[in-house]
């Protein structure tokens, strides 16, 4: 059932009024008489947020330090349902919700409403959460930021619907302005004298300054977060973050909670609560058997990050932080969002690139030094390159011939940081035809390196089981070849190749220094029943009998043609790999590579940009993925 | 069905932990339907055998103390540590930087033989202890929640954050913004910040929490103007045990 909008959009008969403080304070106190109302005062020698007892405390004008009214819209502790221990007995919660007002909200303070809206509305909506929002008024008030207040760089420091009342600061006065039928409602219910003034005209939205601000567009935090995951900046917040909490704690948009059971003494029945929880807890992403999903302060302060300013912007076309600077004024190890962000950006930036019109598409050229055959339809090319070239194994290049074209292709050698590297490439169109005609010294267009390898960090120390189909070898090449090249950072390494024939099979003096080396464990198998070699006839799942492999310690890279991953990936699941554990080799037809033509997306992933190299793990929810 | 039987027993400790349970009042009635209580120094003087669970206050200080505890071990199916005096040696382990001697001379300024004890130790050091209520003293509903996981047969669980959490929430203002040094940074929650709320700051009683992450928090406390030795005497005051176990 599609939700009604709690706050329909600002609708034009706004009203708009003058106001005095005294008529304020009578307004408050006939509220008292029908509503809860809570608002910012003094207690105790402190400013906070609580349920007014009476008018005259409320503070419509108070720092930006003041707790955020999540307090009251999404609190720490609410009861989800009761039971009874006995019998089992589900029983509904107690909680009804008071009608209540908030009273003196600042305008970052209404945004972050918005985000919790868009989280928690979402999807199957939070009951306990809309039963507090719709019994909830929202009263926003002007607010000075303080030196932690970013809000103007985010655009929170205004706000024009999102709200019932507003009031805006004049002189001495306040302008009240109604967002809703029900702000409206409630001023002539509780203050006709206020609504039977003249009307004034509309405020424009008003600007305010902050001193701490961000150096460069709030829109670009999406695409600086997407290059920013191994920044070194997540490494230092690791190492200052007290993994205290308050950051979450006090953000007014961030709702993570945790659900547990609390029993009444008698242990006859309790209640499911749900608490606040925090993403910079030890605990918040461990489960039972111990293993902890971001086991370290730099991984917990990224998460945090990107939840902020990238994953929910993703979603919503926001970014959960409002600029409150809720968290920064309260960090003991002073981590500032602007601070973090602004460095971030710093070490971002681009050298200047030529910025001449298509320049993206235009191919340097590079020398052919060497040509040799590897079957009769495939040719191995030693490129060289106008300058030196860093590439994970499994990425790819675009290679291109004028006149006919440019088409990608897997990149063979291992990365070394030098201009070197091997390609394969197979007779077939046109383009491929003249790549075969070319000779050695002639020169081809080059663009790239394009996509995502594999990640040779996540396998050091592990076994490696390696699987190769066909032309899937070239990939694997390149990755093998990185590996021998470190041959000790690895546990065992097991190859299992198969090709059609022994005719076809690429790199069979590769294969054969392997299989010698003894470096590592090689298998073969080819379609033909007789043949050279002598190896078993048969498709690659034969090469699976009598393997034995730690299924804890090993990474399997997979790559072959489309339909192999149909059959090998149930094999590996039997013998016990994770998910994440094995990589796919998914290419498409990656025509663009700059993640833009469209070409190559599996579902909604840019292969180009995501892949071609995939973990299982984050391809499966894909149905074009494997499944076709 | 059987009540489970449950003792209070005291070693050197002012028995503050114990008082604390009592003060639980209603709650206490309430609970008594559940359990039977067989022995309890404070406020009865039978003598029980076999019981399911002991609740044992104090620090562990003499060769027949230590005896006893493994007596309670021994007729006990379940022994909780309860408060820091039993957790870690709590405030009783200050002492245990000088000679047994020296530091009767020091508090007595005189020689007292029969007064003299061995270094304080926390129950573990002798026994095993399966659970602990930590504190000083204990919070009553931190006890009740023990004790109730432990009827259900529950693993009772301790807050694993630290007690800025609990301080936040209160919306309590941070000590070290007013200058004074705090040690709710890297100390466990449950308390929910009362010496904060009394004024105070929190001293460490409930102990570390399992992950607390010293390097930048002492780059704090030297922001604050402390050296190496006054940042270990911040944690003395309870923490002795657990800061000789990190070294």
């Amino acid at each position: 059932m599609p939700l009604e909008p709690i706050f329909p959009e600002q609708n034009q008969n706004s009203l708009w009024r003058p106001v005095q403080p005294a008529e304020i304070l009578r307004f408050v106190h006939s509220l008292l008489q029908a509503y809860e109302v809570v608002g910012a005062q003094r207690k105790r020698g402190r400013i906070i947020l609580d349920q007014l007892q009476d008018a005259a405390d409320l503070l419509l004008e108070f720092p930006p330090a003041v707790h955020s009214p999540k307090k009251f819209l999404f609190p720490n502790w609410d009861q989800l349902f009761r039971f009874k221990l006995d019998n089992n007995i589900l029983l509904e919660a107690e909680t009804t919700t008071p009608p209540r007002i908030i009273f003196g909200m600042h305008p970052c303070d209404l945004h972050a409403v918005k985000i919790l809206d868009d989280c928690l509305f979402e999807g199957e909506t939070d009951s306990a959460y809309r039963a507090k929002r719709e019994a909830t008024l929202l009263v926003g008030v002007d607010c000075t930021p303080d030196e932690y207040c970013f809000c103007t760089s985010l655009g929170t420091d205004r706000i024009a619907h999102g709200f019932d009342l507003f009031l805006h600061r004049r002189d001495g006065h306040y302008l009240i302005q109604s967002g809703s039928e029900r702000g409206k409602q409630l001023l002539y219910n509780h203050a006709p004298e206020v609504v039977a003034d003249a009307a004034e005209a509309p405020l424009p939205l008003q600007i305010k300054q902050c001193s701490t601000r961000l150096k460069f567009p709030a829109e670009t935090l999406p695409a600086l977060m997407e290059n920013a995951y191994d920044d070194p900046v997540w490494k230092r917040l690791g190492k200052d973050c007290l993994g205290c909490g308050s950051c979450t704690l006090l953000c007014p948009s961030c709702y993570c909670f945790n659900v547990q059971d609390k029993l009444e003494v008698n242990l006859k029945e309790g209640q499911r609560i749900r608490t606040w929880d925090s993403c910079q807890f030890d605990q918040f992403a461990k489960v039972s058997d111990g293993e902890n999903f971001r086991s370290s302060q730099s991984d917990r302060q990224r998460h945090r990050f990107y939840r902020k300013y990238k994953y929910l912007w993703d979603q919503h076309q926001r970014t959960a932080c409002v600029g409150c600077g809720r968290c920064s004024r309260e960090c003991l190890s002073h981590i500032e969002p602007t601070e973090v962000l602004n460095q971030m950006f710093a070490d971002n930036l681009q050298p200047e690139r030529p910025s001449a019109p298509g320049i993206e598409y235009q191919p340097q050229m590079a020398e052919i030094i060497a040509r040799k055959k590897l079957s009769p339809e495939d040719l191995l090319f030693r490129l060289r390159l106008p300058e030196k070239f860093t590439f994970t194994p499994g990425s790819f290049i675009q290679i291109s011939v004028f006149g006919l074209g440019e088409a990608p292709f897997s990149i063979a050698s291992a990365p070394d940081g030098g201009r070197e590297i091997d390609l394969v490439i197979r007779k077939a169109g046109a383009l491929t035809q003249a790549l075969h005609r070319a000779r050695k010294g002639d020169m081809i267009g080059i663009r790239g390196p394009f996509g995502s390898g594999y990640s040779i960090d996540k396998m050091l120390g592990q076994d490696l089981l390696l699987v190769a189909g066909g032309r899937g070898l070239i990939a694997l090449r390149s990755l093998l070849l990185s590996l021998l090249a470190r041959r000790r950072d690895f546990g065992r390494i097991t190859l299992l190749c198969a090709a059609r024939s022994i005719d076809s099979m690429l790199f069979r003096e590769d294969l054969l220094d392997w299989h010698r080396s003894g470096e590592m464990d090689c298998r073969f198998a080819v379609n033909e029943e007789e043949n050279e070699w002598g190896i078993p006839s048969g498709d690659i799942s034969y090469l699976f009998k009598d393997l034995e492999i730690n299924s804890q310690r090993t990474i399997a890279a997979v790559s072959g043609p489309p339909g192999m991953y149909r059959h090998i990936n149930p094999l590996l699941f039997r013998m016990g790999l994770h998910d994440e554990n094995i990589y796919l080799n998914l290419e498409r037809h990656m025509k663009c590579g700059l993640g833009k033509c469209g070409k190559c997306r599996i579902n909604n992933v840019c292969v180009c940009e995501c892949g071609p190299i995939f973990p299982y793990s984050s391809i499966k929810h894909l149905a074009e993925a494997i499944e076709r | 069905m059987k009540k489970t039987r449950i003792g209070f027993f005291d070693f050197t400790g002012c028995e503050g932990c114990q008082l604390t349970v009592l003060n639980l009042e209603q709650d206490l009635l309430e609970i008594l339907e559940l359990v039977e209580l067989v022995e309890f120094r404070e406020v009865m003087s039978e003598q029980a055998g076999h019981l399911d669970i002991a609740f044992v206050e104090g620090s562990v200080c003499r060769q027949q103390d230590r005896e006893q505890l493994k007596k309670i071990r021994q007729r006990t199916d379940i022994l909780v540590a309860l408060g820091a005096c039993a957790d870690n040696g709590g405030v009783n382990a200050l002492g245990s930087d000088r000679g047994p001697e020296l530091m009767c001379q020091q508090v007595y300024a005189s020689h007292l033989p029969h007064l003299q004890t061995d270094p304080p130790q926390a129950l573990s050091e002798v026994v095993p202890v399966d659970y602990r209520v930590p504190g000083c003293p204990i919070d009553g509903h931190e006890f009740l929640a023990v004790l109730q996981a432990l009827l259900l047969k529950r693993q009772p669980d301790l807050p694993t954050f630290a007690v800025c959490v609990e301080c936040k929430l209160a919306e309590y203002p941070c000590s070290f913004d007013h200058g004074e040094i705090c040690l709710g940074p890297v100390t466990r929650a449950g308390c929910r910040a009362i010496c904060i709320d009394g004024g105070d700051r929190c001293r460490g009683c409930r102990g570390l929490i399992e992950n607390p992450r010293t390097s930048p928090y002492h780059r704090l406390l030297e922001e604050h103007g402390l050296t190496v030795d006054d940042i270990l005497d911040q944690y003395r005051t309870f923490n002795i045990g657990e800061q000789k176990s990190e070294s």
